[in-house]
């Protein structure tokens, strides 16, 4: 290191501390320290009132037998799986021809953006008086000849109508995102492909797809950590219900940590729930790494 | 035209049509003059006025604006001054810890809330924050997607730059304020933005920490909203409305930024 180095090295570490400092207090404090006190809350017996006591893996152990907590797992992976899949589907059927040049396609993308900034919280009210007797859903389906349906209050039913409001609402958002990655692929390699012939739905299979292979990772992973946590939709259209058929696993934590202040069982759950979560990122990491070579 | 372009159209146009279609719903049941008709297809009457009126004259949706209001604003702007001034700093400076500090930060991207909230609602309940603004607002307020955006962003900013400014005398201090954060402005904003929007929309932790109505912001406020009112269909949906609002203000006056949040990360960096 020159002098000069030498000397500069000094205030630099100052400043660099200084500046840093009050992040590294505030993810030690809200962050580190509460993830290590929950990985120690998960073996307790911890209620609201009274001291935690340790108790092994007993919350663990507990959990695979509990009915609750098996159904809202298994509702939280038919939510995600039916919530992801056909979203993603959707917004690429819209984002690919959306990403086209043109004054129609700019004005419909900019509509497109109306639905995606929409609060969750304001957009499911609207889609309780979607589903409500009288609202929307049951209008439409009058007019194919359907019967009216209780949406929200059939144990069947209710899990779709949270699945089709999610859907349309993270529609908006992925349509915005993959329509800016399919701008930002190269136009020299679709002239190529137009000269040679290529049909549209080869482009798309053999170009277009390997060349958004990233923004469809990245599209992937965000809705899927979304889904697996997902707690605002669940609390407000049905509060988990009718008969527990909505209660995904993030409800079910929320319920037993707050209102019933089970507060080691929720821990240990939320520590599966994060495990479950890291897997499915790793897998879906090594899964899109994998057509990388 | 080709059969192509107008297949393409018309799917397009039904497409975004449909998308908007509950959105249009909203427009029509807010501005209903009661809730006979739920259908949200064709206006009866406008009476979205008179509906806003109502609810700002008598309801508690005033109340909820103003602590949405506080709540974004305040935290969204602690995280812009936070983040900006740690992403510069692990971007260009070296310094003790630099690595340790990248490492937390990276981390915590990888958690979820449903982990965090029991254990930071202990510390906050240990804080005498539970039921205040501070309790709400603190354990939000810097976001490592914000540190991570800005870091990145600095990466960009050139060394020659500063070292120029260091030769000139400038202090590290100087340096931040007066040439990096103008250069960093495009990623704070986008930052802003971004804190706000998920704020804005933030149920979980409000429901968790404030259990008095005066503090409730508008997520819980609208959870609760059709006890206020006697389960009146229409006016919730205006309220619902008027949520959807100030969101939609700034991603008009913002789209740029809008876009460039919501794509970080997922084109090439």
């Amino acid at each position: 290191m020159s002098v000069l180095g030498r000397v500069r090295a000094r205030p630099q570490a100052t400043a660099g501390v200084a500046l840093t400092l009050p992040v590294a207090v505030f993810f030690v404090v809200f962050w580190l320290v509460p993830f290590l006190a929950a990985i120690y809350l998960s073996f307790t017996d911890y209620e609201m009132a009274g001291t935690p006591n340790w108790i092994g893996f007993a919350n663990y152990e507990r959990m695979f037998a509990d009915p609750g907590f098996l159904n809202s797992a298994w509702i939280t992976v038919v939510y995600t799986v039916c919530t992801v899949v056909p979203t993603i589907v959707l917004a690429l059927l819209v984002a690919v021809p959306l990403s086209r040049p043109g004054r129609l396609n700019r004005r419909l993308r900019a509509l497109v953006m109306i639905p995606a900034v929409m609060p969750l919280a304001a957009t499911s009210m609207v889609w309780v008086i979607i589903y409500s007797d009288r609202g929307l859903a049951n209008t439409l389906l009058g007019l194919v000849g359907i019967d009216p349906q209780s949406w929200l209050t059939s144990s069947d039913l209710a899990i779709w109508a949270l699945v089709v409001m999610v859907v349309w609402k993270s529609m908006g958002l992925f349509v915005i995102i993959l329509t800016a990655g399919l701008q930002a692929l190269p136009g020299e390699v679709y002239e190529a492909a137009a000269i040679d012939g290529s049909g549209a739905v080869t482009t798309f299979t053999r170009i277009t797809l390997p060349l958004l292979r990233r923004t469809l990772l990245f599209v992937l992973v965000i809705s899927v950590a979304g889904s697996m946590q997902a707690f605002v939709p669940a609390f407000l259209l049905t509060g988990g219900g009718p008969a527990d058929a909505t209660q995904v696993l993030p409800y079910y934590i929320w319920a037993n940590a707050f209102p019933y202040e089970h507060m080691g069982y929720a821990a240990a759950m939320g520590m599966v729930l994060l495990a479950a979560m890291v897997i499915v990122s790793a897998l879906q990491f090594g899964f899109l790494k994998g057509g990388d070579e | 035209m080709r059969a192509g372009t107008i297949l393409r159209t018309v799917w397009l146009i039904a497409a975004v049509g449909f998308m908007l279609l509950p959105v249009y719903a909203m427009l029509v049941v807010a501005s209903a003059p009661d809730d006979t008709d739920l259908r949200g297809l064709v206006f009866n009457g406008f009476h979205l006025p008179e509906n806003i009126g109502l609810l700002f004259g008598e309801g508690n949706l005033p109340t909820y604006l103003r602590n949405s209001l506080i709540l974004c604003v305040g935290t969204g702007v602690l995280d812009v001054i936070f983040s900006a001034a740690a992403g510069y700093a692990m971007a260009q400076l070296s310094f003790p810890g630099r690595r340790v500090l990248f490492a937390l930060v990276i981390g915590t991207l990888a958690l979820t809330p449903m982990v965090l909230v029991i254990p930071v609602f202990l510390i906050v309940k240990e804080l005498g924050w539970v039921n205040t603004f501070q309790g709400m607002m603190v354990p939000g307020m810097i976001s490592a997607f914000g540190v991570f955006l800005v870091r990145q962003f600095a990466l960009g900013i050139p060394k020659e730059l500063l070292l120029a400014a260091r030769v000139d005398g400038a202090g590290e201090f100087r340096i931040f304020a007066r040439i990096a954060v103008p250069l960093l402005k495009p990623a704070l904003i986008t930052l802003f933005l971004v804190h706000f929007l998920a704020q804005w929309d933030n149920l979980l932790w409000p429901l968790i920490v404030a259990n008095e109505q005066e503090l409730w912001p508008l997520p819980v406020g609208l959870a609760n909203f059709q006890s206020e009112v006697g389960f009146n269909y229409h006016l919730t949906t205006t309220a619902a409305l008027v949520t959807a609002v100030p969101p939609f203000i700034l991603m008009v006056a913002l789209q740029r930024y809008y876009v460039a949040g919501l794509t970080f990360g997922g084109l090439k960096r």
